[in-house]
C-alpha cells in the first residue's frame, strides 16, 4: 500500500516535471501560478494546519520575499539566489519579531491581528524609498519559464517534505500538540513560544520564497500586488478544501482549485473571482475537514458523509 | 491651532460612524460568538442601497435610513438563518473562514452589480456647513454624527430594557438556560444578526453621504470596526462610541502629522497594540 502510493506520487512527480516539455507557454504559465499557491498553501499549513494557529497575514512573508529578491537584484545589482535568502532573512526577522508577541493571541485575536498586519504593510512600504515607494520595482526580464516552473515545481516538494518531516518528528508532534491543547503541551515540557514562532517563521520561509519566484518571474512589483490581501484568502481556502493538517490535502486542494478557477476565468471572465467565494462556504458547511478527510470516510459513509457534517455544527 | 481643532472635530465626527459600524460587529460577536468577516461588506451593500434609493427613488440619505436597514436586516436574518446556522457550533476557524468566503461573494456581486466606480451619496446640502467660532462643521457629517450616536445608545436602550433585547443577552449568556425559557434560538440568532447587519448597512448609508464608496471599501471597514470592538470591549455597548471616537480621532491626527498613507497604519497598529497589550479592551474586564 505504502510502496504503491510511493510510486503512484513520483509518477504524478515526473509528469508535473515534464510539463514544459510537452506543454504550451500558456499551461507552463499556469503551471507556475498553480504551483506557486500550493507552496503558499502548503506554508499556511505549517501554521494554520499542524499549529492550529489561523494565519491571515501570511501574504505579508510572500511580499517580503517578493521585495527581498526585487531590492536585492535592482537596487544592489546583486543575483537572483542572493535576493532570495535576503527575502527569506526578511521574513525570519518579522516572524521572530512580530511573532512572538502576536503568538501570544489566540483564536479571532490572532486572525485579526494577522490580518490587520497585512493590511498595513502595502501602506507602510509605499513610503520606503528603497522599495521604490508606490511605483513599484522593474526587475530585470529572464525569458525562461522551463526554470521558473521547475524552481517553483522544487520548492513545492521540498516545503512538502518539510510538512511530511513535521508528522514525523518531535518538533512536528509538539505543534501537534500545541493545536490540540496549548495547556497540555506546555505541562508535557513544550516550549510552546519557541515551537510556535518556528512554525511561523517556516511557513515564512516557504512563503518568501515563492514570492520571490514570483517577483523575478513576472519582473514586476508595486506594494499593491506585492502583499495583496486576497492571496492569503486563495492559500487559506486551497488548504481547508484540501484538508489542514494533512500532507497533500492543500496540494491537491490548491492545484485543483486552480485548475477549475482557471477553466472559469476562461469561460466566464466574471464568476472567477465568485468561485473562491462559494467554495469556501460550501466546503465549511459541507466538508470541514477537506478533501483528504472526505476521501478517508467517503467509501464507509456514502453521501451521509455531507449531511452528517452539516447535523454535527448546526445550531 | 485652529488647523487642529478642525482636525480633532473632523475625527470625532468620523468617530461616531465608526461607533456605530462597529456595534453591529460587536454585538454579532458577543452574542453569537462569530466574528463576522463580511460585517464590512454589510456596511458596503448598506452604502449602495442608500445610494439607489437617493438616485432611483430620490429619497434623501438621511430620511431612507430606515428603509436601508430594514432591507439590511432582512438579508441579515436570511445569511443567518440559512447559511450561518449551520456553523454556529463548529469551531472559531471554519466561521472566520465562512464569514471570509461570504466576504468575497459579497464583494465580487457589488463589482458585478454595481461596477467598481468610485460613488458618493450627494444631497442637495452635501457642501453646507455651520461655522462655530475657528471651525467648520460640515453638515453632512454632522447629521451622520447625529444619528450614529442616537441609534447607538438606542441599541443600548433596546438590549438593556425591552423583551427582545433580554432575550438576545439572555443567549449570549447561556444558550441552553435561554432555550429552557422558551427563546427559540435559531429565530433569535437570525434575529441578532439581522440587526447587526441592520446597523451595519445604516452605518454604510451614513458613510456615502460622507466618503466615497465602491465595492472594495468592506475589508478595511472590518477591520477597523474590529479595532474598535477590541478598543471599547465587548461588555458595554457604549464602549464602541469611546472606541469609534478614539480611532476616528487617531486617524485624523496620522493624518495631519505623519502623512494620509498613515491613517489606516495608525489605527491598525493600535490594534495590534491593543490585542497584545490588553486582548479585554481599553475598557473591558480584566480576563
Amino acid at each position: 500500500m505504502t510502496a504503491l502510493r510511493i510510486i503512484l506520487i513520483l509518477a504524478a512527480l515526473a509528469v508535473l516535471a515534464a510539463v514544459p516539455w510537452f506543454g504550451s507557454d500558456v499551461l507552463i504559465q499556469f503551471g507556475i501560478n498553480a504551483l506557486l499557491l500550493a507552496v503558499l498553501a502548503q506554508g499556511w499549513n505549517i501554521i494554520g494546519g499542524y499549529t492550529g494557529y489561523a494565519s491571515f497575514g501570511n501574504s505579508v512573508f510572500y511580499g517580503l520575499g517578493s521585495y527581498g529578491v526585487a531590492i536585492a537584484m535592482v537596487q544592489w545589482h546583486l543575483p537572483f539566489a542572493v535576493g532570495l535568502a535576503f527575502g527569506v532573512v526578511l521574513a525570519v526577522a518579522f516572524a521572530v519579531l512580530l511573532g512572538i508577541p502576536v503568538l501570544r493571541l489566540r483564536g479571532h485575536y490572532f486572525a485579526i491581528a494577522t490580518l490587520a498586519l497585512a493590511q498595513v504593510m502595502t501602506a507602510i512600504v509605499s513610503n520606503v524609498e528603497l522599495a521604490g515607494q508606490n511605483i513599484g520595482l522593474v526587475l530585470p526580464p529572464l525569458n525562461n519559464d522551463r526554470l521558473f516552473y521547475e524552481l517553483s515545481l522544487g520548492l513545492l516538494v521540498l516545503v512538502t517534505l518539510t510538512v511530511f518531516w513535521l508528522t514525523r518528528s518531535r518538533f512536528g508532534f509538539g505543534l501537534i500538540a500545541i493545536r490540540e491543547n496549548e495547556e497540555g503541551a506546555e505541562v508535557m515540557g513544550v516550549n510552546t513560544t519557541l515551537y510556535k514562532t518556528l512554525a511561523f517563521a517556516l511557513s515564512g520561509v516557504f512563503s518568501a520564497l515563492a514570492g520571490g519566484i514570483h517577483a523575478y518571474w513576472v519582473t514586476f512589483i508595486d506594494p499593491e500586488s506585492a502583499f495583496d490581501i486576497s492571496l492569503n484568502v486563495k492559500m487559506i481556502i486551497m488548504a481547508v478544501f484540501g484538508g489542514p493538517g494533512t500532507v497533500l490535502g492543500p496540494v491537491v486542494g490548491a492545484l485543483s482549485l486552480s485548475a477549475i478557477s482557471e477553466f472559469l476565468s476562461s469561460e466566464v471572465t466574471s464568476v472567477a473571482g465568485l468561485f473562491f467565494g462559494i467554495v469556501v462556504v460550501a466546503a465549511v458547511v459541507l466538508m470541514p475537514r477537506g478533501l483528504a478527510d472526505v476521501f478517508r470516510r467517503f467509501r464507509k459513509t456514502g453521501w451521509r458523509y455531507f449531511a452528517e457534517n452539516i447535523r454535527a455544527h448546526r445550531l | 491651532m485652529d488647523l487642529l481643532g478642525q482636525v480633532l472635530i473632523n475625527g470625532a465626527l468620523l468617530g461616531g460612524l465608526y461607533a456605530m459600524m462597529a456595534l453591529g460587529l460587536a454585538l454579532v460577536w458577543g452574542v453569537l460568538n462569530i466574528v463576522n468577516l463580511a460585517h464590512g461588506a454589510f456596511i458596503m451593500l448598506g452604502a449602495y442601497v442608500s445610494l439607489y434609493l437617493f438616485t432611483y427613488a430620490h429619497i434623501d440619505p438621511f430620511l431612507g435610513l430606515p428603509i436601508t436597514a430594514v432591507v439590511m436586516f432582512a438579508v441579515g436574518y436570511g445569511v443567518q438563518r440559512g447559511i450561518l446556522n449551520l456553523i454556529v457550533r463548529a469551531p472559531m476557524f471554519n466561521t472566520l473562514l465562512i464569514t471570509f468566503g461570504l466576504e468575497v461573494v459579497l464583494t465580487y456581486l457589488a463589482q458585478l452589480t454595481f461596477s467598481a466606480d468610485f460613488r458618493t451619496i450627494n444631497p442637495s446640502y452635501a457642501g453646507d456647513s455651520i461655522v462655530l467660532g475657528p471651525v467648520v462643521l460640515p453638515l453632512a457629517r454632522l447629521l451622520a454624527f447625529g444619528v450614529a450616536i442616537a441609534l447607538t445608545v438606542g441599541m443600548w436602550l433596546f438590549l438593556l430594557r425591552t423583551r427582545l433585547g433580554r432575550a438576545i443577552r439572555a443567549t449570549a449568556q447561556n444558550l441552553v438556560a435561554a432555550r429552557l425559557y422558551g427563546v427559540e434560538p435559531r429565530h433569535l440568532y437570525a434575529v441578532t444578526f439581522g440587526i447587526g447587519i441592520a446597523l451595519a448597512g445604516a452605518a454604510g448609508g451614513l458613510y456615502g453621504t460622507v466618503s466615497q464608496i465602491n465595492p472594495y471599501i468592506g475589508a478595511a471597514l472590518t477591520a477597523k470596526s474590529f479595532a474598535i470592538s477590541i478598543i471599547g470591549g465587548l461588555d458595554n455597548p457604549l464602549g464602541v462610541i469611546v472606541g469609534g471616537l478614539f480611532l476616528g480621532i487617531l486617524e485624523s491626527l496620522a493624518a495631519l502629522y505623519v502623512g494620509p498613507t498613515y491613517a489606516d497604519v495608525a489605527s491598525f497598529g493600535v490594534l495590534v497594540l491593543v490585542l497584545i497589550v490588553r486582548p479585554t479592551g481599553l475598557l473591558g474586564k480584566a480576563a
